[in-house]
């Protein structure tokens, strides 16, 4: 009898397994701290969240390798030497400046990849914008203009960079992704220009300090008299960058003004100042470590230009208190002769380049000399990693605040100059706007041309990235980079070089078609 | 006794017509004359019985005409008709080749006679008494088919296990299964002195039993149990012994590396850097080898009790590892404690109880940054300079930036002024790892029920729970290495605690019926389970403190300094039913079928379940009556299974879907510091992921030849995974950071397997047996997607821009890829002589570089001119290991070796241009030295000498290494009788005496993460050890 009872007990146990197992129930499990794509956008505060990562590509610093743009963008100029710790240290970077190295396979391949992904999230927000429950309408305009206007920046990047590329401007299928073709680079440009002219308008004239680093109306204006410049349509460039200049020297209906000092421009403790246009803003709070790699929005960058095995000899050096870095983008001796002409420093030098053999000459410093590739002595020191600026938690390396500032008023006086001398229209406001750019560091007026915009746009802008653009725009780029001075020259090849190579893993499969001479 | 004495009281009362006898004598092992206790004796046709006790004595009251059966597990059954004998002594012969043994092969054991899978067996004598310290450790050579590499030589590592070839891209990991339960990984808590037998599954048509997780193959592992009717049994086991390098890598000394690096920076037409006065004075510098490596002790100790009543068994264990490493033993080991208890009992006649309980701690040094080419103390002395001196003394004046490290006779340890990035002083990197340790604690438990209601019928269920605690603990004071390894900020402690837990919930039920000559078994069975955890972590920076010893999470710091993180594991589940048909006929016709059905969560509703059927023939050729007696072929065979299993383990959870998941690269900052979280799509959705699977078809024969003396078995398998698990390489311009899984790709592995086993006693003292195996494995990538011809990506070296493996149709897994070199170019003519249509194929070479092979033919050298250069995985493996006794000694000795594979160099930077240079750069390119063909030196290396992957860095990783040797001496008897023991032995062992390779590296045993690439692998040591067995 006992064991009937043991055996009829078992035998329910054994239905219940059964049962239990059969049910789907037991195996839908749902994911914790996450939601499906069908589930979100159901908030405003899910749409916001959703701006939040459209924004996210701007301020990528490590992806596929480190990723903050200036790097290459330097190292293709004849700004800077890639430098680094040897000559195969960011050899995606050290393919930029010596393009004879620049291959499918060895080019900064983030260029193509982050941009990338600023278009999918902006796309991904404006084909659920529409349907977001209890989002105001303000609200809805505004993130529609600031996903539009990133777009725009993404792909303007895109273009510039690769010339070639596919444009999407909703959400793709993975067999949509795989069909897709590259566009002419006038449809991208048409593009570019459609979604800063629907965005301007819905653009906020300013912001409140809570909000610095969203899209503005004066950056929209801004990037897209860039965008004409550099599709040489001068008359439009010229007409819209005065609506973000205004009166030169003066303070534009946005509030923008150049600042007295130019070495308050790049301060920390200065963010989001009257003379920055569009900023990146990076953070020194969140205590990254090696483990948040592709998850960094503080600036690596300035560490990576900072002098390997740096050290200052006591505490009453004059050298800057510099953090060891990585060496990377030395100074050419090319821009330095540039900057100092019979021994008169342009006087935007000693905010541009540190002299360190010079301080260690005088016995106030040392670092690793033989271990910094192509050393020059110069080092960057717009972005140098002063210690001043490290963050009090976290690893000091990762943990670097200082902004990127991506259009300054000084940049949009001197393309207005640009685009006006170059239609020849009003040359007399062209000429106010050059004055005012020197006048401010207190040089004295130089004559409107384009040989003397040429020179202050490398004196004013020198290593903030805009230096190889400039160069390749005015076809000049064979001529200066073949021929520097001093120290090795780079290899640019006319006809090839104005654009980089499409990355090889995205010739895998799809039906992206190379550059030429690629 | 009672019990005995009440079934022979009923015997009589039942049969009061038959005279009864009592008959008693002593049952003894014919192989070495001992008294075998737990004998059990039956009288034929009935259900009584008895065993032998301790002193192998029985005493059993039957008719007298009676036929008594003695059966014993590992010797063969005699039948003795009692013929009115009052006496009677037998003596059991070992079962020489198994036969009568019994094998695991999931929910079920089978006799070995009757198995028609591939199942390989490794039993305890095998494990015991070797310096094992994992399970994993236990089937390196021990079976055919079973592919054990170490990922490293550093304590407790867990080496790398593939069956029968790498069976997915993914997970190749075989499933492990504990006393029927299935273990996720955390297999280190388990005490090897612990294990009874391990099984491994070879084949998919006994894998199928476990379907969905089952493609890489089964390991089974049984644990100890105590025997029934077995008096109290205690045994201690210890070894105690040091553990040495075995080799060094040959390097340039200080003059010699001086030579090199003026003989570099003079070819790229600079200045030599030292003058010919510093050579001169140099000497030989520091050998950085030399400082790290220092003789490592072993020690380990296992008490185990046991017994059982005729009702009960108990097994109750402890055990203690202490492992130090040979790379730093100072702060470098691994210690285990475990303790285990199981035991059974029987209630009434139907229902049987048990459980097992486990607990283990484990702790572990963990910084030494084993297998990596970038920095830790390995790293660092195959590359640091050696000019750079251990200590320069004890004052360093201004020329040390603050916090470099002070050795504690108040040296400062020297910090290279050449040689930067990841390589630093060993000995002070030492001093910053301190206070890291990894822990772990696993509580494994199970408990089941057996019910046999009526004869034939069995139903079980088994609950079983595993929860493991582990993590992980790092000090960090202010310390200067050099300029990128340094933390001046402040000290950091960091803490990191995960949990787990794991359940499975298993029913079955079996009935076996004989009908005739015809026997019939089936299983039926659900299974399920679910798995959950989560893990925190915080971070302390700037305590007041210098050292860990005085490191505290008590102490008090503003929000600011005090991080904290953690998460929870998706969850997962699954849900199974399961069953199996054995039938044969008359023992000669065997059949199998196993259907088993699963249900998991990381599938989508389009694929929740998948099913694993599979059919297994056997025929046992011997028992036809054709067969002739014959002495030669005693035994024979054949067998025929096929089966399809499924492989989930690789996948992660709710890959079906396109999720949404925040923060990360997603966030951006705004206003004054704020940063923005952002959540937005990281992958596209795949509704239709499903398993990848697996089928194989397997046909072999078991002999047994020469008067049961040698035992051959000979397996030949053909498996094809199907569907494999691959994240589509979507493009970046779909905008996506995370790649969408699909179920594209194909694969074969091919192979054959033989085992010999061989067991002979000679005359009355010497005794002989020997086991080998060897395997075949062909493993081929058959299709990777429409068009596709093989994946992107590969494993990387250093910084080079291109990956050292491709994973390519026709080519095996991750086989070697790169530039093919065809020696260097001895002279200017050779190069303009390498031309095509007269444009010189390299035009910027210079003689001493080297020559690339054109292999695309355009003219040119670049990344097409890239092709296959090896395999990694060794396609042959084997195994040997021959016992040798006479009279109260034994001998054993143990080989297990590898060909076919090659090994990537990768831990030679040779992009810091100023590492220590192997010893063959010595005979580099020169003018002076024009007929090497190791390429010049150079740091600009313009021809990418060093930079490009090549078959330059392969080298043949063919190796035979003798892995124990061992030497027991087992006290004699009557010395036993005097100190009241009933077993002693000691024995020296000696573990990796040697090796027989061309490898010039550490070790050719390169496992681990990217298998067959040496990045500064952590080398195996070669151990001495005493050990001692004691039964009482």
């Amino acid at each position: 009898m006992k064991h009937n009872k043991i055996l009829s007990g078992l035998i329910i146990m054994l239905s219940a397994v059964v049962i239990t197992s059969c049910s789907d129930s037991y195996l839908n499990v749902k994911p914790k701290g996450e939601s499906l794509e069908s589930n979100y956008y159901s908030t405003p505060a899910e749409a916001y969240a959703g701006l939040v990562a459209a924004y996210s590509a701007l301020n990528t610093e490590a992806a596929n390798s480190y990723a903050n743009p200036l790097g290459p963008e330097n190292s293709a100029s004849d700004d800077c030497y890639t430098g680094g710790g040897g000559p195969s240290d960011m050899s995606q970077w050290q393919a930029m400046n010596d393009m004879n190295q620049l291959t499918p396979a060895q080019m900064p391949v983030d260029m193509w990849r982050v941009n990338f992904v600023g278009v999918k999230q902006s796309n991904l927000l404006l084909s659920k914008i529409d349907g977001v429950p209890g989002l105001s309408g303000a609200d809805k305009a505004r993130y529609t203009a600031e996903a539009k206007f990133l777009r725009a920046h993404y792909y303007f990047n895109l273009v510039v960079w690769f010339g070639n590329v596919p444009l999407f401007t909703t959400p793709q299928t993975t067999a949509q992704i795989y069909a897709a073709k590259q566009a002419k680079p006038a449809e991208v440009y048409a593009q570019i220009e459609q979604d800063l002219t629907e965005a301007i308008p819905d653009l906020p004239v300013t912001v409140p300090t809570s909000e610095n680093g969203r899209a503005t109306m004066g950056a929209a204006e801004a990037l897209l008299g860039k965008v004409y410049l550099y599709e040489k349509k001068y008359t439009d460039a010229a007409n819209i960058l005065k609506d973000v200049n205004g009166t030169p020297g003066g303070t534009s209906r946005f509030g923008y003004h150049l600042l007295a000092n130019y070495g308050d421009i790049f301060d920390p403790n200065n963010k989001f100042n009257a003379e920055s246009i569009f900023e990146i803003e990076k953070t020194g709070s969140q205590n990254y470590d090696w483990w948040a790699w592709g998850q960094f929005k503080s600036n690596v960058y300035s560490l990576m230009t900072g002098p390997r095995g740096y050290a200052r000899t006591g505490s009453s050096s004059t050298a800057p208190n510099f953090l060891s870095g990585w060496s990377f983008n030395p100074i050419t001796p090319d821009l330095v002769d540039a900057m100092v002409k019979n021994g008169v420093y342009d006087p935007r030098y000693k905010y541009t380049v540190i002299n360190l053999d010079s301080l260690v000459a005088a016995g106030q410093c040392t670092y690793a000399k033989d271990q910094c590739y192509a050393a020059t002595g110069y080092f960057s020191y717009k972005w140098a990693p002063l210690k001043q600026y490290t963050s009090t938690v976290g690893n000091q390396v990762l943990n670097f605040d200082q902004d990127i500032i991506e259009i300054r008023l000084a940049d949009t006086y001197l393309m207005e100059a640009e685009a006006l001398v170059k239609s020849n229209t009003d040359l007399n406001r062209a000429q106010a706007l050059i004055d005012a750019v020197r006048a401010r560091v207190g040089l004295p007026s130089v004559p409107v041309n384009m040989a003397n915009i040429k020179h202050e746009r490398r004196m004013e802008l020198a290593t903030e990235g805009v230096r190889y653009f400039d160069l390749v725009r005015w076809g000049d780029a064979a001529s200066v980079l073949n021929n520097m001075e001093n120290g090795f020259s780079k290899h640019f090849t006319v006809g090839k070089n104005e654009v980089l190579p499409i990355p090889l893993s995205e010739l895998t499969n799809t039906q992206m078609v190379q550059n030429p001479g690629y | 006794m009672k019990k005995i004495l009440f079934f022979v009281l009923l015997f009589g009362l039942s049969l009061p017509m038959m005279a009864q006898i009592t008959v008693q004598g002593t049952v003894k092992s014919s192989k070495d004359g001992s008294t075998l206790p737990g004998v059990s004796i039956l009288q034929k046709g009935t259900t009584s019985g008895t065993v032998t006790d301790i002193n192998g004595h029985y005493s059993f009251t039957v008719p007298n005409n009676a036929t008594l059966v003695f059966s014993f597990v590992g010797f063969e059954t005699r039948e003795v008709t009692v013929n009115g004998r009052k006496t009677i002594n037998i003596l059991l012969k070992p079962t020489t080749v198994g036969l009568g043994e019994v094998v695991v092969v999931g929910y079920g054991t089978v006799k070995k006679s009757l198995v028609t899978g591939s199942i390989s067996s490794v039993t305890s004598e095998s494990i015991d008494n070797k310096p094992i310290t994992r399970l994993d450790d236990a089937l390196q050579g021990m079976t055919s088919g079973v592919t054990v590499a170490q990922s490293s030589g550093a304590p407790g590592s867990q080496p790398t296990i593939r069956i029968r070839g790498v069976t997915s891209i993914n997970n190749s990991d075989p499933l492990y299964v504990v006393d029927g339960v299935v273990m996720n990984g955390g297999l280190e808590y388990l005490n090897p002195n612990d294990i009874a037998s391990i099984e491994v599954l070879k084949d998919a048509a006994s894998c199928a039993i476990y379907g969905a997780r089952a493609a890489n193959g089964v390991v089974l592992v049984t644990t100890k149990k105590g025997r029934a009717n077995t008096p109290l049994q205690v045994h201690y086991n210890m070894q105690v012994g040091n553990q040495n390098v075995i080799k060094k890598v040959q390097l340039t000394n200080a003059m010699q590396y001086m030579q090199l690096r003026n003989e570099a920076v003079m070819n790229d037409g600079n200045a030599p850097v030292f003058s010919l006065a510093q050579i001169n004075a140099a000497g030989a510098g520091t050998d950085w080898q030399n400082e790290i490596f220092s003789t490592a002790p072993y020690q380990s100790h296992n008490v185990s009790i046991s017994g059982g009543s005729d009702n009960a068994t108990y097994y109750v264990s402890a055990g203690y590892i202490d492992q130090k490493g040979i790379v730093e033993p100072s702060i470098a080991y691994d210690k285990k404690f475990s303790l285990t208890a199981k035991t059974t009992y029987k209630i009434g006649k139907y229902v049987t109880v048990g459980e097992y309980l486990g607990y283990t701690y484990r702790k572990n040094n963990t910084g030494l940054n084993t297998n990596s080419e970038f920095g830790g103390p390995l790293s660092s002395a195959l590359n640091l300079d050696p000019l750079t001196p251990v200590y320069v003394g004890a004052s360093v004046g201004t020329t040390y930036p603050q916090y470099a490290l002070q050795a504690g006779n108040g040296m400062y340890y020297g910090i290279s002024k050449y040689v930067g990035q990841e390589m630093t002083n060993p000995l002070a990197y030492l001093q910053t790892q301190l206070g890291n340790y990894g822990y772990s604690d696993n509580l494994v438990g199970n408990a089941y029920i057996d019910v046999h209601p009526i004869k034939g019928l069995t139903l079980k269920s088994q609950i079983n729970v595993k929860k493991a605690y582990w993590g992980y603990k790092s000090f960090s004071p202010l310390y200067y290495l050099n300029a990128n390894n340094n933390n001046t900020n402040m000290v950091v402690e960091y803490r990191y605690v995960n949990q787990n837990l794991s359940w499975n919930w298993d029913n079955t039920i079996e009935y076996t019926k004989d009908i005739g000559k015809h026997t019939f078994a089936v299983m039926l069975g659900t299974s399920a389970l679910k798995t959950t955890g989560s893990g925190l972590n915080a971070t302390y920076q700037g305590e007041p403190v210098t050292n860990y010893q005085d490191a505290s999470f008590n102490f008090s710091l503003p929000t600011s300094q005090r991080i904290a993180g953690g998460y929870d594991n998706q969850p997962y589940a699954m849900s199974s039913m399961f069953g199996r048909l054995t039938y044969n006929y008359n023992q000669k016709y065997l059949f199998t079928g196993i259907l088993r059905r699963d249900g998991s969560s990381k599938f989508g509703t389009n694929n929740h379940y998948g099913y694993f059927p599979s059919a297994q023939f056997g025929w046992v050729v011997n028992r036809e009556n054709f067969f002739p007696k014959n002495k030669f072929l005693n035994n024979l065979k054949v067998r025929l299974s096929y089966g399809v299993v499924g492989n989930d383990m690789s996948l992660g959870n709710f890959q079906y879907e396109s999720v949404i998941s925040g923060g990360g690269s997603n966030n951006y900052v705004f206003g004054n510091d704020q940063l923005g979280v952002g959540y937005s799509t990281t992958s596209p959705a795949n509704p239709n992921l499903k398993w990848e699977q697996t089928t194989s078809l397997d046909g072999g024969f078991d002999a047994i030849l020469f008067n049961n003396s040698l035992s051959l078995t000979f397996d030949y398998y053909t498996k094809k995974t199907t569907g494999m698990l691959l994240q589509v390489q979507i493009p970046g311009f779909a905008g996506y950071t995370a790649e969408p899984w699909s179920n594209i790709g194909d694969l074969t592995n091919k192979g054959f397997e033989i085992d010999l086993g061989y067991n002979k006693t000679f005359g009355k003292d010497f005794r002989l047996s020997a086991h080998g195996n060897f395997a075949y494995n062909k493993n081929t990538v058959t299709y990777l997607g429409e068009g596709k011809t093989y994946l992107d990506g590969g494993a990387t070296f250093q910084t080079a821009s291109y990956p050292i493996t491709r994973t390519a149709v026709g080519e095996p897994y991750g086989a070697f890829f790169g530039f093919q070199e065809m020696g260097v170019f001895h002279s200017q003519q050779e190069i303009d002589n390498y031309n095509k249509n007269g444009n010189l194929i390299q035009p910027n070479a210079k003689p001493g570089d080297f020559k690339w092979a054109d292999l695309n033919g355009d003219g040119k050298i670049d990344q097409a001119d890239r092709t296959f250069l090896g395999n990694p995985i060794p396609p042959y493996t084997y195994g040997i290991t021959v016992n040798l006794g006479y009279k109260n000694w034994d001998f054993m000795v143990f080989g297990q070796g590898v060909w076919g594979n090659k090994i990537f160099q990768a831990y030679k930077r040779l992009d810091i241009i100023t590492a220590n240079y192997s010893i063959e750069a010595v005979n580099a390119w020169t003018i002076a030295n024009p007929n090497s063909n190791y390429p010049r030196l150079s740091d600009n290396d313009p021809n990418n000498n060093f930079r490009y992957p090549s078959n330059f860095y392969l080298q043949n990783g063919a190796y035979f290494r003798i892995k124990t040797i061992q030497l027991g001496y087992s006290l004699p008897k009557r010395w036993m009788n005097v100190i009241g023991f009933k077993k002693a032995r000691v024995y020296v062992n000696i573990s990796n005496l040697f090796t027989i390779t061309k490898y010039n590296g550490y070790d050719p045993e390169v496992g681990g993460s990217s298998y067959g690439i040496d990045r500064g692998i952590y080398p195996q040591s070669r151990t001495f050890l005493i050990g001692l067995n004691v039964g009482i």
